[in-house]
């Protein structure tokens, strides 16, 4: 096997990105599903719920525009929810810039177009082995243009599909269990333990504030939870 | 027309939040406590929404076994653990689930 372990180039990197995401499409496919399901059912045509998907490429904001279409709530009010939710996406573009920063812009670009939660989890585990990064952005390239491209096929039948799907097959689970399997292995030390657990007790705590603002509140809790854990433990 | 003001809206504030450091910033001026504090971004994020997608289905807090999302979703973990394959885990819950769902009638 050692013979074979050459410094992976730009081809091997991007496939072994396009094999690596496969697993976690199962997922993808029920959730993508659901958010075109979702978006006729607010009342915006087919065209429209894939226009938003072609274009925000995030399940959660186009679950959240979903429902405050659906609520008929102002633009003003729809975006700054959409802002929420897409608050992780800070955090997130500020961990995985570090191993980008070398990049020329268009690559930066599309790279920041292209993230996901799951790439986001799956490519920081990918630049944290040991070997040769030189070529590692490719893999992250292969991720994204993946999931990108599942994704969308998987809103367009929904939105087409529509509402035929009965509600007992429960699919909207698919959407918790596909970020509970990245969670699991988020969680490597005590710190990590702390901050998901107190992140989790949060966010049931202030599941009744406005505007999805708990997700963000509960992030910065168990952020906070794990620095500080960290901290005693190094005394 | 407001559906489409707020799709353009969505595209550019989701692209603004994605595209925040990895294009705008350099990193390497991030304090240290900011470093620290980011590593503990993926599992504080994923646990704010996967733990009330078991544990309040319906809006309110229920851990009974009337709830068998969390039922569901603790059979997922032990599956995440031991298998490295996502795909095991999230057949494993919905398997789940749709048992329990069958069970309770």
């Amino acid at each position: 096997m050692l013979s074979n372990r050459q410094s992976p180039n730009a081809r091997s990197e991007f496939l072994a990105g396009c094999r690596d995401i496969a697993p976690v499409l199962v997922g993808t496919v029920p959730f993508g599903f659901v958010a075109g399901v979702a978006a006729v059912g607010a009342g915006m045509t087919p065209v429209q719920g894939i226009a938003l998907s072609l274009i925000a490429f995030s399940g959660i904001a186009q679950l959240v525009v979903a429902q405050l279409v659906a609520a008929q709530s102002p633009a003003i009010v729809t975006l700054a929810a959409v802002l929420v939710v897409s608050l992780r996406f800070l955090m997130y573009s500020a961990a995985l810039s570090p191993h980008l920063a070398h990049l020329p812009k268009r690559w930066r670009v599309p790279l920041a177009y292209l993230m996901t939660d799951q790439g986001f989890a799956m490519g920081t585990q990918h630049y944290g082995k040991a070997g040769d990064r030189h070529h590692r952005h490719w893999h992250l390239l292969g991720m994204g243009l993946t999931l990108y491209l599942v994704w969308q096929a998987a809103v367009v039948a929904g939105a087409i599909a529509g509402a035929q799907v009965p509600a007992s097959w429960s699919l909207d689970f698919v959407v918790t269990l596909s970020f509970l399997v990245l969670l699991v292995p988020a969680l490597r030390s005590r710190a990590d333990l702390a901050a998901a657990t107190v992140a989790g007790a949060v966010a049931l705590v202030a599941a009744g504030l406005p505007y999805k603002l708990a997700l963000v509140v509960a992030s910065l809790a168990g952020i906070g939870a794990g620095v500080a854990v960290e901290r005693g433990h190094r005394r | 027309m407001n559906e489409w003001l707020v799709i353009l809206g969505a595209g550019v504030v989701t692209f603004l939040t994605r595209a925040s450091f990895i294009v705008f910033a350099d990193p390497h001026r991030f304090p240290h406590a900011f470093r620290v504090a980011l590593a503990f971004v993926p599992a504080s994020v994923l646990a704010a929404i996967v733990i009330p997608g078991l544990a309040m289905p319906h809006g309110t807090v229920d851990l009974t076994l009337a709830n068998p999302r969390w039922l569901a979703g603790v059979v997922a973990v032990v599956v995440a653990m031991r298998v490295k394959n996502p795909l095991a885990a999230i057949v494993a819950g919905m398997a789940a689930l749709w048992g329990l769902q069958a069970l309770a009638g």
